[in-house]
């Protein structure tokens, strides 16, 4: 397991490539979630029957026929993942990543490096405790991930990861810079990155050096738990729980109180989740691309390659107002629609941070005055900023959030703003719109209206601006799709590094291209910017 | 196919529906009959078995549904020519505009680079009347890029077009 991965040129055909397998102890936790899968359907659906069973065979020897029941579950469970452990494999080219599964269905994916969207290392709670973790490669399409090679040992999962982006970033082993080679200045480096000249690895080994990364915000818990105290969710629970006592006390009957038990359930289930995924959140900039860490129980290290995020959102409810905190999601391709986890890009972000977060997808929002920009998108009405709004005819269908509707082309992005109570702002890079369109209801119509949609990828963010004039939706849709295709003719290769080759002298310099510093902001922001120690 | 009638009283002097220097080709008027067959079938099954019923049971109430179905099936069937009319799309040198309703009026712009694939379908109905539906697809599961009526052999040198100019100029996401 410790022998250095080669990766084999993709033409040295399939059995010439080097295949891997996971580490020994997969079987043992994935044999778990058999048995446990298997308790849970039996307890939950067939609680009946069990009464039944149990009725005729006794209390004693119930207990025993349980015993060998889930003994044997758990024995065809960690015989079955033994066995698919023992058929499953992975492979890593210069092209692509092949993983082959399957004890009676055999099935080999490849999973190209040059369409990667985005590399995580997640580590659950039992996997964490042995020192394990997984790694997920994301492409876009599909459901899940593409690859997942679960469970390899913690270090090698880092350091795998790092020879993926190497890859995928189209940079070979050589061409590792000297500097690198003595390893990264300390300071670039973030507080667990995989730190890896591998000193063991013989000299024919390739080494690939892990892109030092600088930490650029990190969320405190205590804000984390005010967001959440701020947020809808405590509060209803509170009035559902009022609203279930009182009732239960008028009435003088305590049935009422079961109502409690879904609502308890679920806003357990939301609150819970918050704190799971906020918690520890840190976000660091390195030539890979933007690396978030995250996770209570379950960790989870996200890898976004530069020019990977579609479109980003950044929200505010009302109650989040007062403090000034903004929840920023992003669009990756590879994450789908279902993944609430890992679109998040900051979970509760001061304005400051928010607008770094920006700053990570979008390094140049191509306007002269970023930080003016964002604070119109985030909090102006009107032409504020330069926005074009919507008309003032258009509060006949949108009276309340009218002033708030509007649309800023800078010379890389697309800025969308909307919201009168629920402030949301979205921004699309030219290069990643997919497909627009204009669509005008009856209403709209009369009034001489459209609103306008970008198509993006499957993720939280669907950006749109209602009600803007008709004439000037068009002519937006009509430039819109000139600036796109301008912008994806100029946009970099999917090999991020190849371009950027020449910045791969200065380790520190490239991570350390200066977030955009509000001038104007409590010390926070600045000091989350600098590195950890 | 240039203008809308309803754009002549409107305050406006051009449909911005109707982007400058685009020809918009029509979709074959037999999507119409194919729709006009799938209303009449709809009318068939749900009618008639509701006036058998009614005249069976001299049901007043059902009467008076039947007669408000059968208005809604009229008045549907009496929209489909003109929905089929509003119905366009025109092949640009980058992107492929195509646009569609009357009410809800939507335009969509899809960028060959764009294009992750086409399809090409044509249920039993639509062939019988010589007609399939051309649909993109691009990363974006919003993006509702579907032209229905085209006459077999366009479909097909649409899509055969289509795809090679979305290889030309392709991109990563």
């Amino acid at each position: 397991m410790s022998t250095p991965l080669h990766p084999v040129p993709e033409s040295a055909g399939e059995e010439g490539y080097d295949w891997r397998r996971l580490h020994p102890v997969t079987p043992a936790l994935r044999g778990w979630k058999v048995l446990v899968a298997f308790i849970a359907v039996i307890g939950f659906q067939m609680s009946d029957m069990l009464r039944d069973i149990v009725e005729l065979l006794g209390p004693g020897r119930a207990w025993i026929v349980a015993l060998g029941v889930i003994l044997l579950v758990g024995a065809v469970g960690f015989v079955y993942s033994a066995l698919a452990w023992r058929v499953m494999r992975y492979a890593v080219t210069d092209e692509a990543v092949h993983l082959r599964t399957g004890l009676l269905f055999r099935q080999q994916r490849q999973a190209r490096l040059d369409r990667l969207q985005a590399v995580d290392v997640v580590q659950p709670l039992l996997a964490r405790l042995l020192g394990l973790a997984q790694l997920n490669l994301e492409v876009a399409g599909g459901t899940g991930s593409a690859v997942q090679l679960a469970f390899l040992r913690e270090t090698e999962a880092t350091e795998l990861r790092t020879r993926i982006l190497a890859l995928a970033a189209g940079v070979g082993p050589q061409q590792v810079p000297a500097a690198a080679a003595t390893g990264a200045p300390p300071d670039a480096v973030g507080p667990d990155a995989p730190t890896a000249p591998a000193p063991a690895a013989p000299l024919a080994a390739p080494v690939y050096e892990a892109a030092p990364e600088r930490q650029v915000y990190e969320l405190p818990m205590p804000r984390l738990i005010g967001s959440i105290l701020r947020s809808v969710t405590p509060w209803f629970l509170l009035l559902v729980v009022v609203g279930a006592v009182v009732g239960s006390i008028l009435l003088g009957d305590v049935s009422g109180m079961f109502v409690l038990v879904p609502a308890l359930i679920g806003a357990g289930g939301y609150v819970w989740g918050r704190i799971n995924t906020g918690a520890t959140f840190r976000a660091a900039a390195s030539p890979d691309g933007i690396r978030l860490r995250h996770g209570l129980t379950e960790a989870r290290t996200q890898t976004v390659p530069p020019g990977r995020v579609q479109a980003v959102r950044i929200r505010q409810g009302p109650l989040w107002r007062r403090p000034d905190w903004w929840q920023v999601d992003i669009n990756v391709a590879g994450y789908g629609a279902e993944s609430q986890t890992e679109s998040v890009l900051h979970p509760v972000a001061t304005r400051a941070e928010a607008a770094i977060a920006l700053w990570l997808v979008l390094p140049d929002l191509g306007v002269d005055d970023p930080l003016a920009t964002i604070d119109a998108a985030l909090t102006g009405v009107d032409d504020d900023g330069g926005f074009t709004p919507a008309p003032h005819r258009a509060r006949w269908v949108d009276p309340l959030s009218r002033r708030r509707h509007g649309v800023l082309v800078t010379r890389t992005a697309l800025i969308m703003r909307s919201g009168r109570w629920w402030r949301t702002v979205v921004v699309v890079p030219h290069e990643r719109t997919q497909s627009l369109a204009l669509t005008q209801g009856p209403l709209q119509r009369r009034l001489r209206l459209a609103s306008f949609v970008v198509h993006s990828t499957p993720g939280p963010v669907s950006p749109s601006v209602a009600h803007l004039d008709q004439h000037v939706a068009a002519a937006l849709l009509e430039e819109q799709a000139r600036r796109a295709r301008e912008a994806r003719a100029g946009a970099g290769p999917e090999l991020w590094m190849r371009t950027a080759t020449a910045d791969l002298g200065g380790a520190g310099e490239v991570a350390g291209a200066q977030p955009p510093r509000p001038p104007v902001v409590q010390g926070t922001a600045s000091d989350a910017a600098e590195p950890r120690p | 196919m240039t203008t809308n009638p309803e754009a002549h009283d409107a305050t406006v002097d051009v449909d911005p529906f109707d982007l400058h220097d685009v020809v918009w080709t029509a979709v074959s008027p037999r999507l119409a009959t194919a729709r006009l067959v799938v209303l009449g079938i709809w009318a068939v099954v749900l009618l008639l078995p509701m006036v058998a019923l009614a005249a069976g049971f001299a049901l007043l109430w059902l009467w008076l549904t039947a007669a408000g179905l059968a208005l809604v099936l009229a008045w549907a069937g009496f929209l489909v020519r003109r929905q089929v009319r509003a119905l366009g799309y025109a092949e640009r040198a980058d992107d492929l505009l195509i646009r569609r309703g009357i009410l809800m009026r939507q335009l969509v712009v899809v960028p060959y680079g764009r294009m992750q694939y086409v399809d090409v379908s044509s249920g039993p109905l639509a062939r019988r009347c010589g007609i399939a539906t051309v649909q993109l697809h691009t990363a974006a599961p919003g993006t509702d890029a579907t032209i229905p009526g085209l006459p077999p052999a366009e479909a097909a040198r649409l899509r055969d077009r289509l795809a090679s100019r979305g290889e030309a100029r392709l991109a990563g996401l």
